[in-house]
């Protein structure tokens, strides 16, 4: 985007929200047409589950709707809800494992994990073409929200970890194990991490903190 | 080349290498290295092959779009909370309108083809009555954008209540299982049409309500429409054509 665009495009952003401040309906129903297709898609693959990324994508603009008054128009208004959006299927995954003690609680989660079974595995096999998206959703959810940020949204490490709360060592652990582990769902066959110590996957230390590349 | 087998700990180590590949963020020293290893293992280049094709397609995942009954709710639950608003143009009348005037001759085809077993002479089709009075409103005989929803609304219901009568008596000829694979389609789809005309009613100017209505409405016609399709290929006993619409009945 040239600087005359960005230029244009925060004005337009700026005029929207001042709109949706003085409660006009059809600037937020602008609003919605302009950012829910996104928000619900990163949605969407977070949660698994059409139905909570609808629950969510409403979540997200009843709050923007709360909290249109704290938008300065530093960022534009799609990062802003796309924020509002992450985090609330960040909250969704954190409470969907009854855990709420932290932040990062659900990151704990993938430690001892079951190695998936290996009665199918098919070396000479393709990976199944088809089904990528019913893999995702099987993840496991501090895998899944790697995997989708960093693979499927393509964000950096270090905006990853940002968003998770963790290490940016960590962020890359997860991803590459949800890449293996997604591998094993499309071969059907074993997760071939499964039993290997993280840090030999990743080259992480124990505290996750290993600078990029 | 190096032509020994590789070893588990080789193996182990340029595990990690895999992943930093894929993303493009190795040297160009580490690359090579990498890049030795995989021309002599064919399971770490399996390996690596499976990795990149993961993230290729993850990164050319296609975009979904959330149903409309989800701005329909979000707009119900805003109004509740915003003051009322004077309501502006509805452009999308224009384009119900014409909608509810093709869905009402496609209702007619459907009546004549259930009634096709049974050969009688050519008849007025009970629907003709509505597809004129569509004619009239689109051409500007009524102005108010309203009065254009009202009767693209009176439409779809009318070609609804028509289609229901025939499904009513029936459908008999539907397994019960399809019947009540039916029946719960139905249901979703009435209550998207509920949560719309709330939308509409507090929120009078959103296209995305009104959208959201008419394609609930469209919805339902059709799937009353496959079913009527249905039931006339079970009567002649087509099980291929059966089994198909069946399987579109389950994904209405």
């Amino acid at each position: 985007m040239t600087t005359s665009n960005k230029t244009e495009a925060g004005r337009t952003d700026r005029d929207l929200a001042a709109r949706c401040r003085r409660g006009e309906m059809v600037a937020f129903e602008e609003l919605y047409r302009r950012h829910s297709g996104r928000l619900y898609t990163v949605a969407y693959r977070m949660t698994g589950s059409a139905a909570d990324a609808e629950d969510m994508l409403q979540d997200v603009f009843l709050q923007a709707f709360r909290r249109i008054d704290s938008y300065r128009g530093e960022a534009a208004l799609g990062t802003w809800l796309y924020r509002l959006a992450v985090n609330a299927c960040l909250d969704h995954l954190r409470s969907h494992q009854g855990r709420q003690r932290k932040a990062t609680d659900f990151i704990e989660d993938v430690e001892g994990l079951e190695p998936v079974a290996d009665p199918t595995w098919q070396p000479d096999r393709a990976l199944d073409r088809i089904d990528l998206e019913s893999a995702i959703s099987r993840l496991p959810p501090s895998y899944r929200a790697a995997f989708v940020l960093h693979d499927v949204e393509g964000h950096e490490h270090h905006e990853v970890a940002d968003m998770l709360g963790i290490a940016e060592g960590t962020s890359k652990s997860l991803l590459h194990k949800a890449r293996r582990r997604l591998r094993a769902f499309l071969r059907g066959g074993p997760d071939d991490e499964a039993g290997r110590p993280a840090a030999a996957v990743t080259g992480a230390g124990a505290d996750g903190r290993r600078g990029a590349r | 080349m190096d032509t020994t087998r590789p070893t588990p700990l080789a193996c182990e180590r340029m595990a990690s290498l895999v992943d930093d590949s894929v993303d493009d963020r190795l040297d160009q020293a580490t690359r090579t290295q990498l890049e030795a290893h995989l021309a002599g293992c064919e399971s770490c280049r399996r390996r690596a092959d499976d990795l990149g094709e993961i993230r290729r397609r993850a990164g050319a995942l296609a975009p979904r779009v959330p149903r409309p009954e989800v701005w329909a709710r979000i707009a119900q639950q805003l109004a509740a909370q915003a003051p009322a608003r004077p309501r502006t143009f509805w452009t999308g009348a224009r384009v119900a309108l014409a909608m509810a005037a093709v869905l009402v001759l496609s209702v007619v085809s459907s009546v004549i083809v259930l009634r096709d077993p049974r050969p009688s002479p050519p008849r007025t089709p009970p629907a003709q009555t509505s597809a004129t009075a569509v004619h009239l409103s689109a051409s500007d005989t009524v102005k108010d954008v309203d009065e254009h929803l009202r009767i693209a609304d009176a439409n779809y219901q009318q070609a609804i209540t028509g289609l229901e009568k025939i499904v009513a008596t029936e459908q008999t000829a539907l397994d019960p299982a399809v019947a009540a694979t039916l029946q719960r389609n139905l249901g979703i789809i009435d209550q998207a049409i509920r949560e719309s005309r709330a939308a509409i009613t507090s929120q009078p100017t959103s296209q995305i309500a009104q959208t959201s209505l008419f394609d609930a409405l469209r919805q339902k016609v059709a799937l009353l429409e496959d079913t009527v399709a249905l039931i006339n290929v079970m009567r002649r006993g087509d099980q291929a054509g059966a089994a198909k619409l069946i399987g579109s009945l389950s994904k209405s």
